[in-house]
């Protein structure tokens, strides 16, 4: 089986909202497909329609070419957290794997194997109502785990978790991808996917925003600016916008620099004597990029939300 | 990556361990059974130890020969008959004592192993609401020709132990009702005519409570043409008139002796019609004028101990029908069911693996706690007074007693799996354990407040009537009874009881599987 998610026109309505409309995007193996959009932008309808749950009103959903439903073991072909509380707080975590994993004929040992993996150790052995919801996220991505799938979706993972566990998730996401397999994560929050997606898809009221690697949109956003760190700021700025840049400043010592490449900068300073400690090319953060792409649809939003 | 291979799948016995896994994974749910369990034994206890039964005088209902209590007690007019013979009769004439006559009075002719009561017998005879019957033993009986009334003939032949029934219009053309092998009757027989009128049972219900009164009715028959062949000494000294099974009369071995002119007196108690002290031995042209009051027939147990021992299962139901719906509900509720149908998309193996599991699970649970309740009940029982020779003791072996005791766990069963059903059309434990209670319990509470017709109705439509596998007590279709549903009986046979449960699961597991197809998760 290919290791993809691909949807295609795929659209659902409850009641008088349109929760999804005419979406379409392809998760491709290998990396870490970031799902970003505001909350009530459509991802969780969009994730339960390819794991079958929901039936779209439109368009179709395949999970490595196949439609989920006729999959006979889909925990060995797609491993999904949608929820990390969708647990019986009156069962023990370890026997709520096991028995998503007599469903599918896993074997035992693969119970053993996940909670090993996710370092759930001995609380395993507790009954999930008195989990922590970082030990809830911890149990909900073994049970993801557990048919050792091609496939990975993960309902905003992070939620709730300490900075360790952020981190452990991120490194986790990343080795998966590594491994070859498509993984989908959702947030709505960009910051919380920097240094782990490859990839973007991005919706907003149930559209697709944009679907882009994160170092094209991370290019896009940067422009060709330059950072500079001088002591000397008020001349530096006055030589640089007198060679036709646009210069402004960041701070006392830093000023970005707009128009003139960074060989350019280095020459003119050098000429002028002025002092430099750093001239480097600016990167924009994945947020700043994300805020740019959605400033229409939040816009669009906040309109729609008066009228209502 | 193992995905890839194909898996060796799990198939259907997957989703069953699975699902068993779920259910015996949560400490409440086993805690849950474990209260219907000790609910249904506690209560089944408890009902044995309030009820008593007493009596006052009078001694135990005889023995039929096929071991169930009978009653057996009426006029015969007799007189003993050696070998192969006949017994003829012509019944002129029907009618009640004080104007309205029972449709099961019976006057005709009948061939007795003595005199005692219980004593096997095959009789034929008329009577006022169900025509000519052949009834023999109690138990048997068969209807001759359609709306046969008076006058008719009537034949009784014995040729070794075969005894045949035949009726008549003239006399002459004889038409064979009914034949059977009376095995042990013996040579000397006691044959004759008899009159019998079954009591007048009134019934009156309020919402509080039911009593039940039977008084004693009788009737009176004009016989000619009696006859019996061939005929022994002179017949009017032969001729003995005996009230059968009267307290105090007709030793156990009266029956058989030589004639005596004169058999022991009609009972001089008050309220006996003049008529009943009117002898009605045949005069020489066989014409002869009966009046009696009884009944020759299974006598219904004033209480079926066995549904009695078992009382408790209606409090243990309500358990029962929380954890089938929680089963499924719970799910719902933590949104897990999205987790049950990635795991496993075809939703219709999830619910029938579901209702297979807690199916299983409530059966053996229901049959501890029915095995326990009706051996626990016993000598409470005793203790209150339901014992032989009153009451025969019961054993789980016989099959009646089994077949309560087994139905009753599967309507348990039954019931886990509706409420499981309904818990997945609601989707809400409350909504989902109220509905279902109600439509159980409420039946039962409110049935004592309807007429007759509507409660008896009302028991035999909803899901309640599975209960009706809780009655030991045989139904005879000759025997008149009032079937009062605030006192567990139930009109229609044991299996058709669970047979309408059966269509209330099958309804509702198929709007499930329905709706299960068609919603989002």
């Amino acid at each position: 089986m290919e290791a993809t998610i691909e949807a295609r026109g795929l659209r659902k309505r409850y009641g008088s909202t349109l929760a999804v409309d005419d979406l379409s995007f392809t998760v491709a193996a290998g990396q870490v497909t970031g799902f970003v959009g505001p909350n009530g932008a459509g991802k969780s309808t969009t994730m339960r329609m390819i794991l079958g749950l929901d039936a779209p009103d439109g368009g179709t959903a395949l999970v490595g070419g196949r439609p989920y439903h006729s999959l006979r073991t889909p925990l060995r072909a797609v491993g999904a957290l949608l929820d990390a509380g969708a647990v019986h707080p009156g069962r023990r975590a370890r026997d709520h794997l096991l028995w998503m994993a007599h469903s599918n004929g896993l074997p035992r040992r693969r119970v053993d194997e996940v909670i090993e993996q996710v370092g759930m150790g001995p609380a395993a052995r507790r009954r999930a109502g008195g989990f922590s919801l970082g030990m809830r996220q911890r149990l909900g991505i073994a049970a993801a785990l557990l048919g050792d799938p091609p496939v990975l979706l993960f309902d905003e993972p992070v939620n709730g978790l300490d900075p360790e566990g952020i981190r452990w998730i991120r490194g986790l996401l990343r080795s998966l991808a590594a491994q070859g397999r498509a993984v989908l994560v959702s947030s709505h929050l960009m910051g919380e996917l920097e240094g782990s997606a490859d990839h973007l898809v991005v919706v907003g009221r149930g559209r697709l925003i944009a679907d882009t690697s994160v170092a094209a949109l991370l290019a896009t956003a940067s422009g060709d600016r330059v950072a500079l760190r001088t002591t000397n700021r008020a001349e530096a700025m006055a030589a640089l916008a007198n060679a036709g840049a646009t210069v402004a400043a960041i701070d006392a010592e830093t000023v970005t620099v707009s128009g003139l490449p960074a060989q350019r900068v280095v020459a003119l300073l050098t000429e002028r004597g002025l002092p430099f400690s750093e001239v480097v090319a600016h990167r924009a953060s994945l947020e700043e990029a994300y805020m740019e792409l959605t400033r229409d649809a939040a816009e669009f939003h906040t309109t729609v939300g008066q009228e209502a | 990556m193992t995905a890839t291979t194909t898996p060796s799948g799990a198939g259907f016995a997957g989703l069953l361990r699975a699902e068993w896994t779920k259910l015996r994974s949560v400490r409440r749910w086993a805690l849950t059974m474990l209260a219907a369990i000790a609910l249904t034994v506690l209560i089944s206890l408890l009902s044995a130890a309030s009820s008593s039964f007493q009596t006052m005088g009078g001694s135990a209902p005889p023995i039929g020969p096929d071991g169930v209590q009978v009653q057996d007690t009426f006029r015969f007019v007799h007189q003993p008959m050696t070998g192969n013979g006949e017994v003829t009769a012509r019944v002129l004439e029907q009618s009640g004592v004080e104007g309205v006559i029972a449709g099961w009075a019976k006057a005709g002719i009948m061939i007795k192993d003595g005199a005692r009561p219980g004593a096997r017998y095959a009789a034929m005879l008329l009577t006022p609401g169900h025509g000519v019957r052949w009834q023999t033993n109690f138990v048997v009986d068969r209807a001759g020709s359609a709306g046969g009334t008076a006058p008719v003939w009537l034949r009784l032949t014995r040729t070794g132990d075969t005894l045949t029934g035949y009726e008549s219009t003239d006399g002459t053309n004889w038409r064979q009702v009914g034949s059977a092998e009376l095995s042990g009757l013996p040579e000397t027989a006691e044959v004759g005519i008899f009159v019998a009128s079954p009591n007048f049972v009134r019934v009156e219900r309020q919402f509080s409570g039911t009593s039940v009164s039977a008084t004693p009715t009788w009737s009176t028959a004009r016989f000619d043409n009696v006859g019996v062949r061939p005929a022994g000494a002179p017949s009017a000294a032969q001729w003995r008139d005996e009230e059968i099974g009267v307290i105090g009369l007709g030793g156990p071995d009266a029956a058989g002796g030589p004639a005596a002119p004169e058999g022991p007196g009609a009972p001089d108690t008050p309220d006996l019609p003049d008529a009943a002290r009117v002898s009605g031995v045949p005069d020489s042209t066989g014409a002869s004028t009966v009046t009696g009051t009884g009944d020759v027939a299974p006598r219904a147990p004033d209480e079926d101990l066995t549904r009695m021992s078992l009382s408790g299962v209606l409090i243990g139901l309500m358990p029962i029908v929380a954890l089938g719906a929680l089963f499924v509900t719970a799910e719902y509720r933590r949104g897990m069911i999205r987790t049950t149908f990635a795991a496993s998309p075809r939703r219709g193996r999830v619910l029938a693996a579901k209702s297979l599991v807690l199916g299983a699970a409530t059966f053996v649970a229901g049959l501890v706690a029915c095995v326990t309740a009706f051996l626990a009940s016993q000598p409470g029982q005793r203790a209150s007074g339901y014992k032989p020779p009153y009451f025969p003791s019961q054993s789980l072996l016989d099959w009646p007693v089994s077949r309560a005791v087994v139905g009753t766990a599967l309507v348990l069963a039954l019931v886990a799996v509706f409420s499981l059903a309904v818990g997945t059309i609601l989707r809400r434990s409350a909504a989902a354990i109220t509905a279902v209670i109600v439509l159980i319990v409420l039946p039962q509470m409110v049935a004592g407040a309807l007429p007759l017709t509507a409660a008896q109705w009302l028991m035999r439509l909803t899901p309640a009537a599975g209960l009706s596998i809780q009655q030991t007590a045989p139904r005879y279709e000759h025997v008149a009874g009032i079937c009062l549903p605030e006192s567990g009986c139930f009109v229609d046979g044991p299996w058709v009881g669970v047979g309408v449960l059966c269509g209330y699961v099958a309804v509702a597991v198929a709007v499930a599987y329905w709706l299960l197809r068609r919603r989002d998760a």
